[in-house]
């Protein structure tokens, strides 16, 4: 469903936020990017949406390379990509209703299947009776509902999830969570990025660790075990002694 | 059909959320287009008052009476023929003595005792020439003074030709103003809707990461451009038929000038400045949206950094 295959992302001024990260995701999989902040789990997302240009490889989606595809037909790959942030990225002039039924006026949908889908899906995220609000009169975590069901009421094959519980409450983020393993189950396939540990040791799927934009560990059914800051790390390096707690990388690099 | 409708109401939607900037791009047209309009206007009434002057008799040759060595009545009526089959030469009409003597009790009327000192055999008969071109003038006074049956030949081209070169130029400078103001507009629209774009700058972005396409979200843009543009050029054509209309009542009171413009003219430019307005509205979107999508289009691969 995903292959990034050798991905290298360098910023002007030489930064490298991606370092030849290669990595197959099959269709249906529950992905955790985790890793600390700036480590380049948001710009392989951003890359993924193609929102920034790639320097070197290639990225494959539902079979198609999206590093090539000329920049019109950049909207029809995102059309299959639903996307969920940590700020919700809600349009602050529309209700709960309008905002999830922009995406589906964006692929020319009519009113009358509109209606009913959008509906559909508010009451899959509990929010049924609050698609007059606007989202300044949401909480957080209602929001960020508001959110999944956007990027979820075309059915995409593929959510991606960018720190999706960043701004929420432990308690507000499992709900969240159970929401993202609900659709997952419908065979849409999720990757999300995260560094909330609490989430990734609950869920129990494959995580990948990404350490200075490569990656370091992929386990298929893992916890998320942060790798020791001020140790380099290396494909092949053992399992860090943990200084926060928490036990060492156990799993192996794909790479 | 549902997706132009839903663009339809995006268009409306955000003019009224935006009502503030909305006024002030409503207002950058309509000042531009009205100076620009105020212009053509002023411009229309010049060329009508200096037609106006044009217009009648432009050169007058006093002819000598028989006994001065000049032409008998028949001899006199033959030189208006003559001059007449001219081609310089509209028409001709010709005034005899009593004639002159009719026309100077009706410029002296309110002088009777001077009126009744002069002899009317004193006043010489004429030839009132109106040319097909005023500018041709010189060419038939010369052709006239030479005529030995002439004994003086008063032409008003000179005058009539200064009124129409400072009409060309202010012809030159109105069509001049009028551009320079409607470029103005254009550029204000185009400012407007940029500033309009920036402060919904993460809209945009949101838009573009569920899939829009850049045609998606520009054309509420445009037709926002659009309304405005019409609205800023309906108000200028406006403002200025009826600064004209009362202008009209002036003229009433001033004789010599004319400050009527026909209808047809308002109708014709009216018209044609709105779909000025409409078109850079449309036009001063565009530019302003262009930038900006650009900006947050991703691009394909770069080369290595």
């Amino acid at each position: 469903m995903l292959r990034l295959e050798n991905v290298t992302k360098v910023y002007e001024g030489g930064t490298v936020a991606a370092r030849d990260v290669t990595l197959d995701i099959q269709k249906g999989e529950f992905v955790f990017l985790v890793g600390p902040s700036g480590s380049g789990k948001s710009t392989l997302i951003r890359l993924m949406l193609r929102q920034e240009p790639i320097t070197r490889g290639t990225i494959w989606v539902a079979g198609k390379d999206i590093t090539t595809i000329p920049n019109w037909k950049v909207p029809f790959l995102r059309r299959s990509i639903g996307t969920v942030f940590q700020d919700f990225k809600l349009l602050p002039n529309k209700t709960v209703f309008e905002n999830v039924a922009f995406a589906l006026e964006v692929l020319g949908r009519p009113r009358s299947v509109i209606r009913p889908q959008v509906e559909q899906v508010l009451n899959l995220v509990g929010l049924s009776d609050k698609g007059d609000r606007y989202p300044r009169q949401l909480s957080g975590g209602e929001q960020q509902r508001v959110s999944v069901a956007r990027a979820f009421v075309n059915r995409p094959p593929i959510l991606l999830a960018d720190e999706p519980t960043g701004n929420l409450d432990p308690a507000t983020s499992v709900g969240i969570m159970k929401l993202l393993d609900r659709i997952n189950r419908t065979g849409t396939t999720i990757v999300m990025a995260t560094h909330d540990h609490a989430i990734v040791d609950a869920m129990q799927r494959r995580v990948v660790a990404i350490e200075d934009g490569a990656v370091v560990r992929d386990d298929q059914s893992g916890r998320y075990e942060t790798i020791t800051m001020d140790v380099p790390v290396v494909a092949e390096a053992p399992p860090a002694p943990a200084t926060d707690g928490e036990s060492g990388s156990e799993g192996g690099e794909e790479e | 059909m549902s997706r132009l409708a839903f663009l339809m109401r995006e268009a409306i939607v955000n003019l009224r959320r935006n009502a503030l900037v909305v006024t002030g791009a409503v207002l950058a047209v309509f000042i531009s287009l009205a100076l620009a309009f105020g212009a053509l206007v002023l411009n229309q009434l010049l060329v009508i008052n200096t037609l106006a002057w044009q217009e009648g008799t432009h050169i007058v040759v006093f002819l000598k009476d028989t006994d001065e060595g000049g032409l008998s009545l028949d001899g006199q009526l033959q030189l208006r023929a003559e001059v007449e089959s001219w081609d310089e030469v509209k028409a001709v009409r010709y005034v005899d003595k009593a004639g002159a003597y009719e026309e100077f009790k009706i410029l002296f009327a309110d002088r009777p005792d001077f009126v009744e000192s002069i002899n009317p055999t004193i006043l010489p008969s004429s030839l009132r020439i109106e040319l097909t071109d005023i500018n041709l003038y010189r060419d038939v006074q010369f052709r006239l003074q030479a005529n030995p049956a002439v004994k003086d030949v008063r032409s008003f081209g000179e005058g009539i030709e200064m009124l129409s070169n400072l009409s060309r130029v202010l012809n030159l400078l109105g069509i001049g103003l009028a551009l320079v103001l409607g470029s103005a507009a254009v550029i204000m629209i185009a400012n407007t809707i940029r500033m309009a774009i920036y402060a919904r700058r993460d809209e945009v972005s949101i838009m573009k990461l569920v899939g829009a396409s850049n045609w998606f979200i520009r054309v509420p843009f445009l037709l926002e451009g659009l309304i405005e543009g019409v609205l800023g050029a309906g108000l200028a054509v406006l403002t200025i038929w009826i600064a004209s209309q009362n202008l009209q009542g002036v003229g009433d009171s001033i004789q010599l000038v004319q400050f009527t413009i026909p209808t047809e003219f308002f109708l014709r430019w009216g018209v044609l400045f709105v779909l000025f307005g409409a078109a850079a509205g449309v036009f001063g979107s565009l530019i302003g949206l262009s930038r900006y999508l650009r900006e947050a289009d991703g691009g394909a691969r770069t080369g290595a950094a």
